[in-house]
């Protein structure tokens, strides 16, 4: 079965939200229910997409921008990848799969994340991670200011250092087991994720003005 | 039957319905991967008194680890599977979370679970971490990473729990106990190649076979006298004049195909060694065949059937 694809039409200029569009909300509709689904009181998924195969499992947002939010909200299972930028709350209260971004990210990233691994290519915008209870996000560009604001679990993996904050702690720099199996994880995608070997990283807990039980994992 | 000299005696060996498991234990390297191991299979040679049939499997290199660090699988038994749980609990508390560098892993895959580090992860005290990574099939994999003294302890929550047979077993008679010893010692050197079985006792050998019963009433087995060679002008003995010394080789494993294949291949090595070098026989302890549910016929085995046809449930 082919992948599932939808590619964002050049002329959409309006915000998407693409909740709707997720493997367990697609599962078990057919192409043509899935173009007819209704994205917003005026548009469908045809009139915002191009799309093409059937694999709901196996999702991957074409000539996306930032025009397109909460992709991969309250995703359970399977994969999607956006080639391309994407907006805010991307993977917000993602339950579980893998989503990976290919180009940046807006706002709120993870935001309330449970379960499951959203990998970021580019640059992440301000609150990634806010309110993550657990999973692990990866960023590797840039992250904006309040990263992790009020994250309670889980785990941020950076590629670049992340500005100071009062709220997270730093305890050192270590080399840390799990990373071999979860870099083993990342091989399986098709991801610049797939590269990282490097077992020695700084660890950050935060955010302590909550629970504090979140790490922030700087591989710089 | 004869062997190189060797007499094969028209016995079997009876075996019982067991419950085991695999764990993968890793280190920093090979030498602290033996060490966690060793521990955890230490005083585990016999369920009668350590509740648990313990041994090293084999090595693996770090690209057969799920952590990329060199290792070795255990394999574990137990009568029963209560019994299993509780033991691989206290084993993997006190040996391989106490070990430097250490770390633990489903070695086989079942649909029965049995905890692993799922409540040792209560010892990092609410300062355990869960990471649920998907494995080469997808498929999501929970491990615990727990604060320790030297970093972190990292164990994966379960490991799968599978029926299994334990007391395969052959004895080697010979003229003396050097003789003896120097042909169980190429037996288990020859059975260690064989996957998915563990020889359980000091060295893979017991010299202190045992039969049902005693005359004391309070011990239910007592010295198997009829292979005991200085009893055997007064007992009713199973040895000629010119055998001094037995010992026995027991295996448990995971099939009656892998328990008779190291069978084959553990006789076929102490035989090797020949009639010339004091190895005169081969036998197998059974009880008649009433209890085992799994019967070793050493003739079928050497005859190359390592079914399990001979199977008695």
């Amino acid at each position: 079965m082919s992948e599932l694809i939808f590619t964002l039409r050049p002329a959409v200029t309006h915000l998407v939200d693409c909740r709707a569009l997720t493997p367990n909300m697609l599962s078990g509709k057919a192409l043509a229910e899935i173009k007819a689904l209704r994205l917003s009181a005026q548009h469908t998924v045809a009139d915002v997409f191009d799309v093409t195969g059937e694999d709901v499992t196996h999702i991957i947002f074409k000539q996306a921008r930032a025009v397109i939010h909460y992709v991969g909200y309250q995703m359970k299972a399977g994969q999607i990848i956006i080639e391309g930028d994407a907006g805010d709350f991307i993977g917000a209260a993602m339950q579980g799969g893998v989503l990976v971004c290919k180009g940046d990210v807006g706002e709120r990233a993870g935001d309330s994340m449970r379960r499951g691994m959203l990998l970021i290519e580019g640059d992440a915008g301000e609150y990634c991670a806010s309110s993550m209870k657990a999973g692990t996000l990866g960023v590797l560009g840039k992250t904006g200011t309040r990263l992790g604001y009020g994250m309670k679990r889980g785990t941020l993996l950076l590629a670049q250092a992340p500005a100071a904050q009062a709220t997270w702690l730093d305890c050192g720099w270590h080399t840390l087991p799990f990373l071999d199996i979860l870099y083993k994880s990342f091989k399986t995608l098709d991801s610049r994720f797939a590269t990282i070997t490097q077992m020695r990283v700084q660890r950050w807990m935060g955010d302590v003005s909550g629970l504090g039980k979140a790490e922030i994992l700087v591989l710089a | 039957m004869n062997i190189n000299g060797v007499h094969i005696d028209d016995s079997f060996a009876e075996a019982f319905n067991m419950r085991g498991t695999r764990v993968i234990i890793t280190a920093q390297n090979l030498k602290w991967a033996y060490n966690a191991a060793n521990a955890m299979t230490g005083f585990a040679t016999s369920v009668i008194g350590c509740g648990v049939e313990a041994g090293i499997e084999s090595e693996l290199t770090s690209d057969k680890t799920p952590d990329g660090r060199p290792g070795v699988s255990v394999l574990m038994f137990a009568m029963g599977s209560k019994v299993l749980m509780q033991q691989l609990e206290t084993r993997m508390g006190q040996c391989i979370l106490t070990c430097p560098t250490a770390a633990a892993f489903s070695g086989i895959a079942s649909e029965d679970q049995i905890s692993l580090g799922k409540h040792l992860r209560y010892f990092g005290d609410g300062n355990q971490v869960s990471k649920l990574i998907p494995d080469a099939n997808g498929v999501n994999q929970r491990y615990w990473r727990i604060p320790v003294m030297d970093g972190e302890f990292l164990t994966q929550e379960t490991t799968g729990m599978v029926r299994a047979i334990g007391g395969g077993n052959f004895l080697v008679l010979g003229t003396s106990q050097p003789q003896v010893l120097a042909a169980c010692e190429a037996a288990i050197e020859a059975m260690k190649k064989i996957p998915n079985v563990i020889m359980p006792f000091p060295g893979g050998v017991v010299r202190s076979g045992s039969k049902v019963g005693s005359k004391y009433p309070k011990m239910f087995a007592s010295t198997n006298d009829a292979f005991c060679p200085t009893l055997k002008g007064v007992v009713k003995t199973e040895l000629d004049m010119d055998i001094e010394s037995v010992m026995e080789i027991v295996i448990d494993g995971l099939t009656f195909e892998d328990i008779a294949l190291s069978m084959k291949v553990g006789i076929e090595a102490a035989c090797s060694l020949g009639a010339s070098a004091g190895i005169k026989r081969i036998s197998a302890g059974n009880y008649g065949g009433k209890l085992g549910q799994h019967h070793f016929k050493l003739h079928q085995i050497l005859q190359g059937n390592l079914t399990g046809a001979t199977t008695h449930e």
